[in-house]
């Protein structure tokens, strides 16, 4: 009892205690960066994961061969320069010269050969499912010259090559360590514009700059502290306080609230290290009555009040999508494809031609939406949407991950809503979705179970055209053919809102690197 | 009690307690490898094939049957090995008590204010023989305990961080610079008073309605009659008398709790971003970070057995009549 009262006593205190030691202001500090993480990404290996929670911390700490810019064209990175080959089937990068890492020792076209052949084409889900059937052999003829030489051409290849697909980690580092849980994971070493400085699990990951970094006069800030805060509403109050200084993926109902703040500026988002370029998508079971059906599928498109949900359920952030391809994806977007409006009466029509007559209840049918808890509010949605159709839809919530093992591995479901990314290239992020050879059993993967021949073809020959004119029309035809047949219901190209302190500018919010150009506009926050 | 049957006594606690937390990891290894979802996808990623994450689950022994897992897991913790966290790439013991500390500040701190602050309030009535006063404790503890903690949690942070600027809303030291020394010390007490005072307002409420009511029924005592006859002060027949009679119930509460606040304060530690294991637990459930999550698990309720048998001594030494049975 002694020792809890004696507790006691030092709380009281506290107040009056810390109040003293946050009073040394005034003086000329360091420009510190807080940005809210939402968990722990535990190891940071970037070559042998996907994961959302590593990616945001690595790709400030490593880099790609080529960086992405603001229309994800390929910009210099690692390579100064490269040319294409062989009708596209040879890739030669020069590297760059002099670039250092974190420990000082000089990098070469042997760490791109070794992160390639040890860890990204082994172990980066992403990367080894869209690679290792193309890259025939990496050579590196010397220090600064790597030759990738592929199967076929694959005109996507420089897409995958940034620091979010393809992170390149120092082979002196990691040779003869085990990639996915030795020593290296917990103390990376890279390239990048910053370097680790120390990692507290569930508290915080702090980097410095890296003041040898082959960009001059970048980063701009001398610290980044990635705070780990894994309540959405408890990172924006942290905002709001002066705590932290960005926060990713902006609760809705707080929105309102944050763009009226003069203190904080809301910055819409749709690529990054969590993917790019994101459609919310429902995905009919078409292995199952009645979905098999595309006068149902057409049906249940016309049901759907789009307009209703983007702007109740997704607080009218990003666009209602008209079909496979974002439309921030310009050069292969097309709007000119059938569409589906907000038509119960066509959809009550449809259905009886289909032969779903309503039985005495006012009910066609009794379907199943098999949904992770965040996507709850698109189901109470849906489910009023629906009615109007006499369609009763069932909800059933899961957590994320046992929701995606419910559609894509064990497939059943009847219907379930996913986030497609469509990367920064469609053979990335699109392909996926509608081609025959990539039906599960895995996350992510053509969850509808969609078979179609013709698209298979169209979008093999889109990956091997190096000519982009002559890509889009490729794509063209693979979305109106898709809109027609109605494989899933595409609802919005989403946004992910991000927000952060006024006092900071030039966050890249399209890719991995977001924080290389970050400044702070007055000398320090509050 | 004699050293022998005091003996018998730690040797029936000590088989109880292997029993019950043996039955707990069981019981946690089969839940969490049942519930559905699959480890893989969080921690390899997205889009791979089904080469691949057949590949990675053969690392991580996931491709094995159940029964063969829980055997090699039980095995393996009979030598003080929990095995390997997934997602923190770290032995789960190491993992584990990296966020001990926090987890003990935070309940530590929690449990002193709410024994401190119900103690308070439950004796308030009996001391000031005031209705109005009793009404207010009886409905402020009724309220406070059904107001969820993760509610006012946010309350707490909207009014005293974002409003007012006066505490931190989130995390356990501040980030923007390094402290040390004196100032690092009131860094951390000014992080915790928040998510404490958040935490401790329900176990304050249970705290005040014991004692409240022990003191209606102890004032019915002869005892309490016959200080009060001698002529004593009514402060000082309350506090030097009656609250000591109303202390073993309370030790009791007490005990029950410690183990909850020390290590299950999932909700509050991820609301304020505090780096605690039931932050730790949370997380490592939603990543299936299976050995984590069963690590974690057999550890709380090692300290619930720990915490129920230290509440059972400090009532034997407190009560001279339960040390006689």
């Amino acid at each position: 009892m002694r020792r809890l009262l004696v507790s006691a006593c030092l709380l009281a205190s506290a107040s009056a205690a810390a109040c003293s030691s946050a009073s040394n202001a005034g003086q000329s500090r360091p420009v510190t960066l807080v940005v809210a993480l939402a968990s722990d990404p535990g190891a940071l290996n970037p070559a042998v994961t996907t994961s959302g929670n590593t990616h945001p911390v690595t790709d400030q700490l490593f880099n790609g061969l080529v960086g992405l810019d603001e229309a994800f064209n390929p910009v210099p990175e690692l390579a100064e320069r490269w040319s294409i080959e062989d009708d596209g089937r040879t890739y030669r990068f020069f590297l760059r010269p002099g670039v250092r890492w974190h420990d000082g020792t000089p990098f070469t076209s042997a760490d791109v050969r070794f992160t390639f052949e040890a860890a990204l084409l082994r172990y980066h889900s992403r990367t080894r499912a869209a690679l290792e059937g193309v890259i025939e052999a990496i050579e590196t003829p010397d220090d600064l010259t790597v030759i990738f030489r592929l199967t076929r051409p694959y005109s996507p290849l420089l897409q995958r090559l940034d620091v979010v697909e393809a992170s390149i980690i120092p082979r002196h580092q990691y040779d003869g360590h085990d990639l996915l849980t030795g020593e290296p994971t917990r103390r990376p070493i890279g390239t990048g514009p910053f370097r680790i400085v120390s990692h507290t699990p569930s508290d915080r990951i702090v980097l410095e700059r890296n003041t040898q970094y082959f960009r001059p006069g970048l980063p701009r800030v001398d610290r980044v502290v990635f705070r780990i805060l894994p309540n959405a509403a408890a990172a924006v109050a942290a905002l709001e306080a002066g705590e932290v200084d960005y926060v990713s993926g902006v609760p809705g109902p707080a929105i309102p609230r944050l763009r009226a703040s003069p203190a904080v500026t809301v910055v819409p988002g749709t690529a990054g290290p969590g993917g790019a370029l994101c459609q919310d998508v429902l995905i009919p079971n078409l292995a199952r009555r009645p979905f098999n059906d595309p006068r149902v599928r057409r049906a249940f498109a016309h049901a759907i009040d789009r307009a209703f949900i983007h702007e109740r359920v997704y607080y009218g952030l990003g666009r209602v999508a008209t079909g496979p391809i974002s439309h921030l994806m310009t050069w292969a977007y097309t709007a000119d494809v059938p569409q589906y409006r907000h038509d119960p009466a066509e959809a009550n029509r449809l259905l009886d031609a289909a032969g779903h007559p309503r039985g005495r209840d006012g009910v066609r049918m009794r379907l199943t939406f098999t949904h992770a808890a965040t996507h709850q509010r698109l189901g109470q949605a849906l489910r009023e949407g629906l009615k109007l159709a006499g369609i009763d839809l069932a909800l059933e919530t899961r957590d994320f991950n046992a929701a995606v093992e419910q559609v894509f591995v064990k497939k059943a479901f009847d219907l379930g809503v996913a986030s497609y990314c469509n990367g920064v290239d469609p053979d990335i992020g699109v392909r996926r979705a509608y081609v025959s050879s990539n039906i599960g059993p895995y996350p992510f993967s053509n969850g509808a179970g969609y078979r179609n021949p013709r698209i298979d073809a169209l979008f093999e020959e889109a990956s091997r055209q190096q000519d982009r004119a002559r890509r889009r029309d490729l794509y063209v035809e693979i979305q109106r053919i898709l809109a027609a047949d109605v494989p899933y219901f595409w609802l919005v190209d989403t946004e992910a809102l991000r927000a952060h302190r006024s006092t900071f500018t030039g966050f890249r919010p399209w890719t991995g690197a977001f924080l290389e150009t970050v400044a702070a506009v007055a000398a320090e926050t509050p | 009690m004699t050293s022998r049957t005091f003996a018998a006594w730690v040797v029936r606690r000590l088989a109880v307690a292997a029993a019950v937390v043996a039955g707990v990891a069981v019981v946690t290894f089969v839940l969490i490898h049942l519930a559905p979802g699959d480890p893989i996808y969080l921690l390899a990623g997205d889009g791979g094939s089904p080469a691949y994450y057949a590949d990675m689950r053969a690392r991580y022994g996931l491709d094995r049957p159940l029964p063969a897992q829980l055997a090699t897991y039980l095995a393996a913790v009979l030598t003080l090995d929990f095995g390997y966290s997934f997602v923190h790439q770290a032995p789960v013991s190491r993992v584990l008590l990296a966020h001990a500390p926090a987890s003990l500040l935070l309940g530590g701190a929690a449990l002193a204010l709410a024994t401190a602050a119900g103690l308070f309030a439950g004796v308030l009535p009996a001391l000031t023989r005031s209705l109005a006063v009793d009404r207010v404790v009886r409905w402020g503890a009724s309220i406070t305990y059904a107001s969820p903690v993760f509610w006012t949690g946010q309350i707490f942070v909207y009014v005293f961080a974002v409003r007012l600027g006066i505490l931190p809303a989130a995390g356990i030291t501040t980030a923007r610079e390094t402290l040390t020394g004196l100032a690092a010390g009131g860094d951390v007490l000014r992080h915790l008073l928040l998510p404490a005072l958040t935490l401790s307002l329900p176990f304050a409420a249970i705290i005040a309605r014991v004692v409240r009511a022990a003191l209606v029924e102890i004032a019915r005592e002869p005892f309490v009659l016959a200080t009060s006859a001698r002529g004593f002060s009514r402060a000082r027949v309350l506090l030097g008398h009656a609250v000591p009679n109303v202390l073993p119930p309370v030790v009791t509460l007490v005990g029950l709790h410690a183990a909850q606040l020390a290590a299950g304060a999932a909700l509050i530690e991820a609301l304020f971003g505090w780096p605690g294991v039931g932050h730790l637990v949370l997380q490592a459930s939603l990543h299936r970070d299976y050995p984590l999550v069963v690590g974690a698990f057999i550890g709380i309720s090692a300290s619930v057995v720990f915490f129920n048998a230290a509440a059972d001594a400090v009532c034997a030494w407190l009560d001279p009549r339960v040390r006689q049975t």
